[in-house]
Parts: C-alpha cells; structure tokens; sequence
C-alpha cells in the first residue's frame, strides 16, 4: 500500500514536469552544470546561448525554429556522460556548446566523436580537451572546437605585464587546484621565471574556500616580500582574496593579478570596495571597445535584467553563433557539414575574429589587461 | 605574524564551534547526525539577508539594527530546524538510526535546490553591519568585525552554558541527553524537549550563518556545505554530544587549518587532509573525542 | 509484491530482462538508457560492496568513494604503463583490498558516529591526495586511458559493450554476496551487527570479522572503478567527490540494509531518478532535478523506512 502511495506520489511529479506537447524545432545543446556547485556559472552560460539564439530566430535567418536546450551535466564528468548520450541520441540537436568543466569536456567529447556531433566548448581550458582528438584512439572525425583559449595564451600575457608594465620582480602564486587555475599559474610560472622574476610561494587552495587570511598572512610576513598575488581561478575566491587582502592591509602597490574567470560582476558582490584595483586579464577586447561586444552587454542586460553576467557567458553566446553561421553555410541543420563548416569558420563576433587552428582551438591571441573600478562597477582596459 | 594568525584563527573558530554546537546538541539528544543542519546555516544567513533590507526602516542602523537582525534570523533559523524534525525525523524515531540521516539528506537537498531555484542562482552581496574599522595590536590587524564576530560567538555560547546549566528546561533536556526514556518517565514531555533542542541548535546555526555572512561578504545557496562538514568533525574531534567539547573542536580546528595554510610550505591544499589526519589520530588516542564520555558498550 | 519477490523464477526473470535491455531499448529507440543502466550497474556495484560493511556488520562508512577512486586511478595508471585491461582491473581490486585492509587494522576500534566521520575524512584525504600529487595522478587535469573494447566481436557499441561487463560484474557480485551471507561468516556478521557483546560471548572473534566485511567491500568498489575508467577513457578527481559516498550509502539504506535485492532497487531507484528527469524534463523544469530527488529521499524514506525491500531476516527481527 505505501509502495503504492509512494509510486503514485512520483508518478504526479513526472506528469507535472514532463512532456510537453511535440515540437519539431532545431536544437542547438547547452551542455553546462545547471545545478549544484557549478550551476551558477553553467546557468549564465545557458542564458547566453538562449539570447544567441533567441536573436537568430527574430532575424529570420534561418527558415526554421531553433531552441537551445538545456542539458544538465552538475559537473560530474559521469552525468556528462550521461547527457552526452542523451544528446547524440535525439537526432534535432545539431551541435553541443559545452561542457563548463574540462574533466567532463574530454569524456563527454569522446561521446560525442562517436555520433559525430560537434562540440563547442566556452569554458574548458585544459589543452586535453582538443588535444585528445590527434590520438590515434579517436574514436571519430575531428569535431570539437573551443572558443576560449588554452592557459598559455593569458597567463603569459598576464606575466609579461607583471614583470614588465607593473616592474614586480617577486610575485606569489596562487591557484585553486582546478585544471583551469592551475593551467593559468603554471604558464604565468613559466613566462614570469623565463623573464627574470621570482615566484616566491605557490599555494593551491580549494574551490569553495572562504578563508584565506592565514595563507594571506604568510604571503605578508614572508621575509622574501612578495610584491603581489597572481591567482589562477574563478571570481568567488578571487573576491575573497581580494577582500581578505585588503583586511590585512596588502593594499596598492601590492598587486593582485587574475585570470578571466574572476572578470565579472559578481566579484564586486564578493569583494565590495576591496575590488578596486585589481588586474584581470580578458581575452580578447574589452566590450566597450568593441561594437559588436558592446550590443551583447546591452542585449544581455536588457533581456536578463536581474541576472549579472558570468565570465564565461560572452564565450557562450560566441559559440552558439559560430556554431549558427556554420548552420547557415551548411545550409541546413546537418550535423555532419556542419562540422565540416566549423572547421572553415573565420567569424566577427564579440571576441574579435575567430578563426580555429588544426586541433579545435581559436587562434585569438588578443588579451587585454583590465583594472577594477569598484564605484562604477567597471573594468577599464589598462594601456 | 603569530599574532595575526591567532586571531585569524580565533575567528574562524568561533563560527565552527556556533555551528558544531548544533550538532552536537542534537546528537546528544537524539544520537543522529542532523545533516539538514549546514541548510540551517545557509538559510540564516539568507534570512539576515533579506531582513537587512527591511530591518532599517524600524530600527535604524548601526548595532540596535545589527541585534534585530540577529535576533530574528536565530529565531527564524530555529523554527526551521523544529519544522524539519517535526516533519521529516519525528515519525522515523524509533523505526531504525540510519533513516533519519537520509531522510536529512533528502531534506538537505531540498532546502539547497529550493534556495538555489526560488531565490538566486548567484552570490549575493551581504551588506557590512557597521562601518569596519581596523585596529593594530602586537603588529597584527584586528578589524571591527572579528572583534564583533567573537564577542557574538562568546557570548551566544555563554547564554547557552547558563541556559543549559542553570535553568530547569536546561536540566530536563540535560536528562534526556542522559536517557530520554527515563526521563519521560520522570514527567519531561520528550516530543518538547527535542523540539526546543532543535530549535536551540538552528538558532545558534543562523548564528553562525548571520556571522558567516558578515565575515565574507557574499552568500551563495550552497555555502552551508563545507563549514557543515567542517564543524561536524569539529563535533566529533571533542567528543559529540558534549557542549564544552562541540567548543573545543571548533577553536582547535580552526587553528589547526589556519596554522597548516599559514606555516607549512605548501600547506594550504594539504590543510584539510592535516586536519582530517589530526581528527583520526586523536580519535585513535581517545576514541570518544577529546571531552567524550566513553560510550557505553550497547548504544 | 511480497509474493513476487519470494518466487524461485524472480531473480532470473529480471535477469533475463536486464541482459535483453539493451536490444529492448536498441528497438524502443532509447539507447541512452543502456548508458544509464550500465551507471546504474556500477552503483549496484558499490552497493552490494558497502553493503558488507554497512549491511551485514553495520560498521557506518562515509567515505566509500574512496575505494572506487582508488580503483579508477590504478586501473588507470596501470594501463597507462602498459598492463593489459583485465590485469589492470585485478590490480584495482588487489590495490583496493590492501589499502581497505590497512585502514581497517587502523581505525575499526572506532565506534559508530565515530567510524563514520573518520571514513569521511579519509574520503577527503585520499580525493585531495589524488588532487595534489601531480607527479602520480596529473592532478585536476586528469588522466586518459586508451580504450579497451571488451565483446567487440558481439557489439560494436561501447555503451553495451559496458553494460554487459558490469552486468556480468554484478552477477557476480550478486551470486558472492549471497553465498557470503548464508555462510557461516555471514550470520557471524549479523550477530555482531545485532548484539556486538552477545556474539563476543558467543566465541565469535569480533574484530576479525568486521575486519573482514570491512574489506571486502572494497573488493567491489575496486573492480567497480576500474570500469568506470575503463568506459569513460578519463579519470578526473571531481568524480569522486563526498557527495558519491553519501549516494552509495542512501543506496544501501533506502534500498534495506543488509537486503541484497534491496541494494540493487536502491541504485535503481537513487542512480536511475536523475538520468530519466533529464531525459523527461522539459527545459523550464531541467533545474529543478535534484530538487524532486530530494523529496523522492524523503518520502521514500517516510513510507519504507525499512528500505524499500528489507532483508526479510531484518524485517522478521523487527517485527517480532
């Protein structure tokens, strides 16, 4: 009887949830963590590609209806797996952004190859993720592509201007222990040392960490004298250094460099005034700077009014366009041309030029230093 | 630089031990983790949140707002947790230990998807209490905050050891701390006690989720989690189920991370792994946690 | 329902039923299904492993995942430095076993609640360890193994290819598991589990057989994540977060401890809920997932608060 009970109970919740009535439309997948840890960034990402697509349909470019379908991977490398065969398994969905993670980018990426069905990612920086597609074990034809750069391009961007623009000879590092703010240090390790500075400390924290003052306090008190933080991260513990800093009293000249994925608003929300004066690096050009980036903060702002962007919501709505103009040239929504199409793509959108080399990755080597305004809740480009 | 950090770690700790007296409270009563309890947390601070945009209109800023503000969250945060164990642990009492703990983590995973879908997918900003100044003491940095973060720490766990020592309600839940069915022999109404026992762990929750949030600046639908988990084996470090212990743990754990980041090369991504090793050996070398009476050979 | 499940013919009528699923589903155009079964299987897996410990000796374990990550990460390595994939998978269990073995000797003096928080904190130890020593385990970025296409001649699919594996994996662990429970060692661990000081009495060396289910279990967590790398081509340390540990637990709890086809319900209840949301959600509903798993938790939990089928040597102790 209570089996009963309990079965009907989640049967009216099924019923409730699902099935909608049929649709024929074309679907382009947003394959992000929409829930759990992650499902702040991955719900940006998917608010960007639904305006992408949104825009598209209102222009008539296309002679049908094309949705973005939400698919949620909770940046668990199994559920991404998961969803990657759900999606190859619906034969409308045409092509993949995503996923938010590099782990669950390179396993969900081998599923993909097999159907074959491009995969676009606008978040995951680990060289893995397009690098694995010159293995012999490739399972399929070369179709994953990523419209953000590999560490390499920012952290020795972000180094060559510590050492060179700001003069610091003696920097301490920082990262959270994730394949991205690792991948940022190491490089900017790299080029730092190369140039002839010193990197003094190296510290991974945890994502997630809110205390970082007895790390700060080290860094402050360690006879060496760092003379700033590069951080390789996301905006939640970057704000959180940056305040934490501030209540310490590592304030201007000590400088704190990062990394895009602490370029957003929400690292005023986190840091508050402490904000003021921090370096973060962008690819490409900042959007007031560009015409194209500058009508997507404007679309995005207007469309979503009470949601804020997240770091990674410009690459998102990039890939969901790059991925429609490949549509276009192909001609119909043919995952195989237009894998072919993603390949031939040289396209103007809010990034600059992308153009993809012969593994998947942009060859956009712009990066643009910014500096935090915290009263106008700005980053202005530093010349 | 030692200053410095004892004072970070004094901070850190105090909202560890808010928090691991809630579940140290309930376990002492009921014997089950109340997992539910870092969901608490997080809506006490949501609370505050929300009532620091109300709240100034009735009672001004500054420290009368700040203790409205406080107040009501604990209150808030409290009834929550009576809800909770009236409606998702009361009717699997007696029926095996093991079913509340995932009746909790359903109740957990409601409450952070809940927040997470009804009210913001992102970090909110949580707005300063009172203008934070910053003193310079032995060398080291001591803000406002810290200052107001212990004194409201201290002082909650002060009114709790009164409450539970020196007043009768204290005595009855202190008796069915020690056997619950004894004691609803003795005329203590059980059903009450737990409730009011509940109700004291969420309020020293929201506590620490208002103090959490005053500390960081931000809050987010899933910042219960880690100090959840941290402050329960806090818990378990002095001994679950007593008070001075729940204490104890939190102060000790706090240190222990913030010497491990700040004094070991390194050492910021191995801290939790020194802490959790610092946990198994002193559970090797005193099985019932540091302040645990031993356990009895038949739970 | 009861009736059901008593019968002889049960066990090989749902047998018979999971190995035709994924030519059942080839045919109802629901191929992705065989992916989520073949996870579902894994976590059965892991069930049936805990379920030793947790189940039969009722030692309480926090940090299980630990030993499936162990698993993943030699069979990775291992194949990474040339081992054959069947040699690679019996390094796992053997690696596995050792290092359950030596924290068993450790900590299982430990009580209760106790036992717990110290497993849950050697889950953390041994995810951060693997996290950090990049030299080993390449740290967040992970490792690749090269495929292994075990029955290719029978299927070129990989996802069936797995899914008949891990089913054949669970048969087995199914068939161990219950030869274990009726031995003699299996009704030793039920003693202690009711009545630790009884069984002393009793002559039953306590601490040898908890030891022993203790250890055991790992031996299905182990083998368990040497498929799992094995299929996915990729490990990663964020698969093997504390949150797997508490559904390896909610598996065997709300599934009946000590309940072989209960812990196999569990994980298709716990492991097969989120896929099929995914697959059945409209796009307004897609956030709200494991917010429906949540109350599926609880109210599961408030109307079979036995488990959904709880041994029926359990269920008679408590209703007598």
């Amino acid at each position: 009887m209570t089996v009963r009970k309990a079965l009907a109970v989640a049967a009216v919740i099924c019923v409730a949830a699902a099935c909608g009535p049929k649709d024929t439309s074309v679907k382009i997948a947003v394959a992000v963590p929409l829930t759990g840890d992650m499902g702040t960034e991955g719900q940006g990402l998917r608010r960007a590609v639904e305006l992408a697509v949104e825009e598209a349909n209102a222009s008539g470019r296309f002679p049908y209806k094309l949705v973005a379908a939400p698919y949620d991977d909770r940046a668990d490398p199994k559920e991404a797996v998961n969803v990657a065969n759900l999606i190859i398994s619906d034969p409308r969905v045409v092509a993949v952004v995503g996923h938010y993670n590099s782990g669950c980018a390179i396993s969900a990426a081998k599923v993909y190859a097999r159907a074959p069905v491009a995969m676009v990612s606008p978040a995951a920086t680990n060289p893995e993720v397009t690098a694995q597609q010159n293995s012999p074990d490739w399972a399929g034809p070369r179709m994953v592509f990523r419209v953000v750069p590999t560490d390499d391009v920012q952290g020795s961007y972000a180094a060559t201007f510590a050492g060179g623009k700001l003069g610091r000879k003696r920097m301490a590092l920082l990262h959270d222990k994730t394949a991205y703010g690792q991948g940022l240090a190491e490089q900017f390790k790299k080029t730092f040392v190369a140039q002839g500075g010193r990197i003094v400390s190296e510290d991974g924290v945890s994502v997630g960490d809110k205390d970082f003052k007895a790390l700060l306090t080290k860094i402050k008190n360690d006879p060496s004298k760092a003379e700033g933080i590069y951080f390789g991260g996301l905006y939640t513990e970057a704000g959180l250094l940056l305040k934490q800093m501030r209540e310490l009293g590592l304030k201007d000249p000590f400088a704190f460099i990062s990394g895009d994925g602490s370029m957003t608003f929400g690292l005023f929300d986190v840091a508050g005034d402490a904000a003021d004066g921090g370096y973060l690096s962008i690819v490409g050009v900042p959007a007031d700077e560009l015409p194209s980036a500058k009508k997507f903060v404007d679309d995005y702002k207007a469309r979503f009014p009470d949601d804020e962007r997240k770091p990674f919501d410009h690459f998102g709505y990039e890939a969901a366009n790059i991925i429609m103009a490949a549509m276009e040239r192909a001609g119909g929504p043919d995952r195989v041309k237009v894998i072919q199409e993603l390949r031939k793509t040289k396209h103007e959108g809010v990034l600059g030029t992308t153009v993809f080399d012969d593994k998947g990755d942009t060859t956009s080597k712009i990066v643009t230093m910014t500096r935090a305004v915290a009263k106008k809740r700005a980053f202005d480009s530093v010349r | 630089m030692l200053v410095q950090q004892l004072v970070n770690g004094l901070t850190l700790g105090a909202i560890y031990s808010l928090i691991a007296l809630g579940y140290t409270l309930v376990y002492g009563i009921l014997t089950m983790i109340n997992f539910a309890h870092s969901e608490v947390l997080m809506l006490g601070a949501f609370m505050a949140l929300g009532l620091a945009a109300l709240l100034p209109a009735v009672f001004g800023t500054g420290l009368v707002g700040l203790a409205g503000m406080f107040v009501l969250s604990m209150a808030g945060a409290g009834l929550i947790n009576v809800i909770i164990e009236r409606f998702a642990y009361r009717p699997l009492r007696h029926v095996s230990r093991l079913a509340p703990l995932i009746s909790a983590i359903g109740v957990s995973i409601i409450l952070q998807n809940g927040v997470f879908i009804w009210v913001s997918t992102q970090s909110l900003p949580f707005p300063e209490p009172v203008a934070i100044g910053q003193v310079q003491v032995f060398g080291a940095t001591i803000s406002s905050l810290q200052v107001i973060i212990l004194a409201s720490a201290l002082l909650l766990m002060g009114l709790l050891h009164f409450f539970v020592e020196y007043t009768t309600i204290g005595k009855a839940m202190r008796a069915c701390s020690d056997d619950i069915q004894t004691a609803g022999l003795m005329g203590i109404n059980p059903n009450y006690i737990i409730a009011l026992t509940f109700f004291v762990g969420g309020a020293l929750g929201g506590a620490a989720g208002v103090l959490y949030g005053m500390n960081y600046g931000s809050i987010k639908y899933n910042l219960g989690f880690l100090p959840g988990a941290k402050a329960f084996t806090a818990a378990v470090l002095g001994g679950i189920g007593n008070i001075r212990g729940a204490v104890l743990g939190g102060f000790i754990l706090g240190f222990l991370e913030v010497l491990a980041s700040g004094y070991i090369p390194n050492g910021a991504q191995w801290r939790d792994v020194i802490a959790f090793t610092v946990l198994i050996v002193v559970l090797l070398v005193r099985p019932s946690g540091l302040l645990g009476e031993k356990l009895a050979e038949k739970v | 329902m009861k009736k059901i499940l008593n019968r002889r013919w049960t066990p090989w009528v749902a047998l018979a039923l999971a190995a035709a699923f994924p030519f059942l589903a080839a045919t109802l155009d629901a191929q992705y299904l065989v992916r989520v079964g073949g996870v579902i299987g894994l976590f059965m897996l892991l069930g049936l492993g805990l379920n030793f410990t947790l189940g039969y000796a009722g030692l309480f374990d926090l940090g299980f995942i630990a030993f499936y990550a162990i698993g993943a990460y030699t069979t990775a390595i291992a194949m990474r430095a040339g081992v054959p994939a069947p040699a690679a998978l019996v390094l796992a269990v053997l690696m596995s076993l050792a290092i359950r073995a030596l924290l068993g000797l450790t900590i299982l003096r430990l009580r209760g609640d106790y036992l717990a928080v110290v497993t849950m904190g050697f889950g953390e130890i041994a995810r951060l360890t693997i996290n950090n020593l990049d030299g080993l385990t390449n740290g967040p970025k992970g490792l690749q193994v090269a495929p292994w296409r075990p029955l290719a001649f029978f299927s070129a699919d990989p996802n069936i290819q797995y899914y008949l594996l891990i089913l054949l994996a669970v048969v087995g662990g199914v068939m161990a598991s219950s030869r274990i429970e009726d031995s003699r060692v299996g009704r030793a661990w039920i003693a202690i589990r009711e009545d630790e000081i009884a069984a002393r009495l009793s002559g039953i060396p306590v601490r040898h057989y908890k030891l022993l289910a203790f250890t055991i279990s790992a031996a299905f967590a182990g083998l368990a994540g040497g498929l799992f790398a094995q299929w996915e081509q990729f490990v990663t340390p964020e698969s093997f977060v504390f949150w797997e540990s508490i559904l390896v637990v909610s598996i065997v709890v709300l599934g009946g401890m000590g309940s072989i086809p209960g812990v196999l319900v569990g994980a298709l209840v716990l492991v097969g809920f989120p896929p099929v949301m995914q697959w059945k959600l409209s796009a307004d509903w897609i956030n709200y997932r494991y917010l429906f798993f949540g109350l599926i938790l609880v109210l599961v939990t408030l109307f079979r608060p036995q488990g959904i089928l709880p041994s029926s040597r359990r269920e008679a102790e408590l209703t007598s």
